[in-house]
């Protein structure tokens, strides 16, 4: 379904609309040049996601080494603060290996076990545990045109 | 995990007057301080103008990192309110947005309230006549809790006597830290005021946390998480210092502080005791017994293992079927909702003693309201 | 099946055994101050526990019989009672170490201790762990799990920078300084409160080592929670993960879920192993939480918290339960 949101020209940068198609509540954002289009429900507990803190990343290489970053931009639920991708809906709270089990060891008679501690996976954000309904949104004729 | 979109209610009807579906036990008026200033004495006012109010916040301690602790939505944009201050907008976002039959307020205005005696017992007496100025009378679902200044046992059930008349007023409201341990017999005789007025006692998460196990934590996420711990250790006070054996008919309601942790707790003390019950001769039976008959427990913030399947048994290990009352904690920004916060794996009939029987039997509230 | 015991005690009966370590001003301190060694009496009432064995003929009569274990890592918990003068507390943890040495890891080779150090100066902890860390015999740094400021506070970070570069891991156990009752609140009535109160302050331990980012600067380290109890760890990081997922934005070098740190560094001693006796929970406690790659043996002794152990291992399969007996210790130790 193509909805059209607004004119071109009244849907600055930084702005959100949030509309109505089939029952479903869809906010729609301009950044800069780009625009994005998100199910305005948290997957978490149903929150209205699309009135909350559209927020850069922040990225620290040690303990009180924190500093913000533009990219990616994300929108935190105005409930719980989780937050998701404004591009892709993914959110990156998630796990490495299901269910929470140890790194163990697996000994051998004899073996030397001095360095048998496994290396963890590497300390990087990890997809999960929910992903946000995104939408195409583009500009026809001047027009910001969502397809949901 | 797997979240639930539960309609709460079994079916719509506009028949009056109508079963109980749902009682939220964790709802938080919340006034500004020119609220309750009106209800104070010319003195006491005067004081509040001039040395304001001389403890700080415990927001100013450990401020709530996501949102300054509020959900975002729930500000009134009206001049004067703040989140949790306006009846019309919690009317609006909880009552019939989730189609609550009852709502227990807890305003927690005189929880961190180490002024002078008589200044506490003003300001406790303030956020109490709020509600029921501003609150009661503005729905008939809304319940509240007797604020007490805590500290002081004899002001406190001075205040306890003064609105027990009311019974809107479903709870004895405390925090959930203090001077003393909860379970320190000073504090024994508010208890026994509010079970002799048929009132349990609800400690809600909060007050000044002295953290002086640890130290103190230098993230809000820490403390947050803590205010299950927290209560581990009031919990472990109020059954050994022997509360429980001493006013028999006393029940507490744990406010705001999980529940998944009950079940260690029990068994740690039970084994402890089986060991060392010379140092406890006041308990005559063993501790989970205690919390079998006195001790609920409000289910927000409810944990949210990976398998919600883990928290059917962490319930059923603690044996919480009949003692766990739904909470949204509304307008805090971790607020659970009535519709998706109870994983699928509850029952039909855990569900349901969760979202409103539990509450109907512990309060003594109607099955059946007037709409 | 063979087994690492992960926490046995041994403590001098009193500064007498620790004199010869000490200096002459210590010693006549000690004499004019009247300071006497209680036995850490308000965590193991001498009318209700066994003292903790003060020789190497008492330890070895009772621990390494039948059934003989293959390794013993003695905690001192003695550092524990010093008070709050710093110069003093680290003299008294140079002496203890320096007589652990000669009173049993000399005298036994299937003996190995933690390094006791002071708890109230990180400088002195670390010139500590450097004096002594590298003698292959000390495996851990002793930590008390009461503490002023929570362990992972970045000033205490050179401490386990000291410990990893001397190849030490940190043993955290339970107790700590006597003082105004470690609770949130003000004084405990009982003993039972005092007993089971290691629990929750083990717990906002384990918070703080998470959220203050110790792991990410230190990833090859382990901490061993002892006799702080486990049961208790499943729901705690159920919360811990979903509060993390809301406040991240505080600590953003918590790169991962706050669990998988938690199973990953923290191993958690079986001793006290306070379960349900029902085996329908037990089998849920198993599947909430993975005890055989997050449990290591240890008899505390002499304390007997009863013995819910031999209804966990009856519960492990037989590699599970060598990995709780030996294997994990094995590896986080670095003991063949």
């Amino acid at each position: 379904m193509r909805v059209v949101v607004a004119p071109l020209r009244s849907f600055p940068s930084g702005e959100r609309r949030i509309v109505e198609v089939g029952g479903r509540s869809i906010g729609v954002f301009r950044v800069g040049e780009s625009f994005f289009g998100i199910r305005n429900r948290c997957p978490h507990q149903g929150g209205p996601l699309c009135l909350g803190h559209l927020l850069g990343d922040a990225v620290a290489d040690g303990p009180g080494r924190a500093r913000l970053s533009e990219d990616p931009l994300r929108i935190a639920c105005p409930w719980h603060g989780w937050e998701y991708d404004l591009d892709t809906g993914q959110s990156f709270m998630g796990t490495a290996s299901p269910g929470v089990r140890s790194y163990g060891v697996e000994l051998s008679p004899g073996a030397s076990l001095c360095d048998e501690l496994h290396p963890a996976p590497p300390r990087k954000r990890i997809p999960g545990p929910y992903v946000a309904e995104t939408f195409e949104v583009n500009v026809e004729d001047e027009y910001v045109v969502l397809h949901a | 995990m797997s979240s639930s979109q539960v309609e709460t209610r079994t079916g719509v009807s506009s028949e009056t007057p109508r079963s109980v579906e749902l009682v939220d036990c964790d709802v938080h008026a919340q006034a500004t301080e020119a609220m309750l200033a009106q209800y104070l004495s010319p003195s006491a006012r005067r004081l509040l103008e001039r040395y304001g109010r001389r403890t700080p916040r415990v927001t100013e301690w450990y401020p709530r990192a996501r949102h300054s602790g509020m959900r975002v939505d729930a500000w009134p944009g009206k001049p004067g309110h703040i989140w949790g201050s306006d009846p019309e907008l919690m009317r609006e976002q909880l009552l019939d947005e989730f189609d609550v039959d009852y709502a227990v307020l807890e305003v927690l205005s005189g929880q961190d309230c180490y002024d002078h005696p008589d200044f506490a017992a003003e300001w406790n007496s303030a956020v109490n006549d709020w509600q029921v100025d501003a609150w009661f009378s503005s729905d008939p679902r809304l319940r509240g809790t007797i604020a007490v200044p805590h500290e002081y046992p004899s002001l406190a059930v001075a205040e306890i006597e003064r609105r027990v008349g009311d019974d809107r007023f479903v709870a004895v409201l405390l925090p959930a830290s203090a001077a003393e341990q909860l379970g320190n017999p000073k504090y024994w005789p508010i208890y026994e005021a509010a079970t002799a007025h048929g009132r349990p006692v609800a400690f809600h998460t909060g007050g000044y946390v002295d953290h002086r196990g640890a130290g103190y934590p230098s993230f809000y996420l820490d403390y947050h998480v803590g205010n299950g711990i927290v209560m581990q250790s009031q919990l472990a006070s109020m059954v050994a210092g022997g509360m429980f054996q001493s006013i028999p008919g006393l029940k507490v309601v744990l406010t705001e502080c999980g529940l998944a942790w009950v079940a260690a707790l029990r068994w740690s003390m039970d084994a402890a005791w089986e060991r060392m019950r010379e140092d406890v001769p006041r308990l005559a039976r063993k501790p989970s017994e205690y919390i079998d008959e006195h001790v609920w427990f409000t289910t927000q913030p409810i944990e949210e293992p990976d398998d919600p399947q883990h928290l059917v048994y962490a319930i059923s290990q603690a044996r919480l079927g009949e003692r766990l009352l739904f909470a949204t904690d509304y307008p805090h920004w971790d607020f659970d909702s009535p519709k998706q916060a109870l994983p699928r794996a509850f029952g039909p009939e855990l569900r349901r003693a969760i979202l409103c029987e539990n509450a109907l039997s512990l309060y003594g509230l109607p099955s059946r309201r007037e709409l | 099946m063979d087994e690492i015991d992960c926490d046995v005690h041994c403590a001098p009966a009193s500064f007498d055994e620790l004199f010869p370590y000490l200096s002459d001003y210590w010693r006549q301190y000690i004499s004019e101050a009247g300071v006497r060694l209680n036995g850490l009496s308000y965590a193991y009432p001498p009318g209700v526990v066994e003292p903790a064995p003060s020789n190497y003929s008492s330890l070895s009569e009772w621990v390494l019989s039948e059934p003989e274990p293959r390794f013993v890592v003695l905690n001192c918990l003695t550092g524990f009672e010093t008070h709050r003068n710093p110069y003093f507390s680290a003299a008294v943890a140079s002496a203890i170490n320096d007589w652990v040495r000669e009173e049993f890891l000399e005298r036994d080779a299937r003996l190995r201790a933690s390094v006791v150090v002071s708890s109230v100066s990180p400088d002195d902890a670390v010139s500590e762990i450097k004096r002594v860390g590298e003698d292959p015999r000390f495996v851990q740094v002793l930590l008390p799990v009461r503490s002023d400021l929570p362990w992972g506070h970045k000033n205490n970070h050179p401490i386990f920078e000291a410990a990893r570069s001397a190849g030490l891991q940190v043993g955290l156990h339970a107790w700590g300084r006597a003082g105004k009752a470690p609770t949130p609140s003000g004084f405990t009535t009982t003993y039972l409160e005092d007993y089971f109160g290691n629990q929750p302050i083990a717990q906002a331990q384990v918070l703080s080592f998470v959220s203050e980012g110790v792991f990410e600067r230190f990833d090859d380290l382990r901490v061993v929670v002892t006799e702080c109890g486990f049961a208790w760890l499943a729901p705690l990081l159920w919360r811990f993960d979903k509060d993390w997922k809301g406040v991240w934005r505080e600590v953003p070098w918590v790169k991962r879920r706050p669990s998988e740190y938690v199973v990953e560094h923290f191993r958690f001693t079986t001793a006290p192993a306070h379960l349900p006796d029902h085996p329908v929970a037990l089998g849920q406690l198993l599947e909430m939480m993975d005890v055989p790659g997050t449990l290591t043996y240890a008899s505390d002794y002499p304390h007997d918290h009863g013995n819910g152990l031999s209804l966990l291992l009856d519960q492990l399969s037989e590699e599970e339960r060598r990995r709780v007996m030996w294997g994990n210790a094995a590896a986080v130790f670095g003991l063949a």
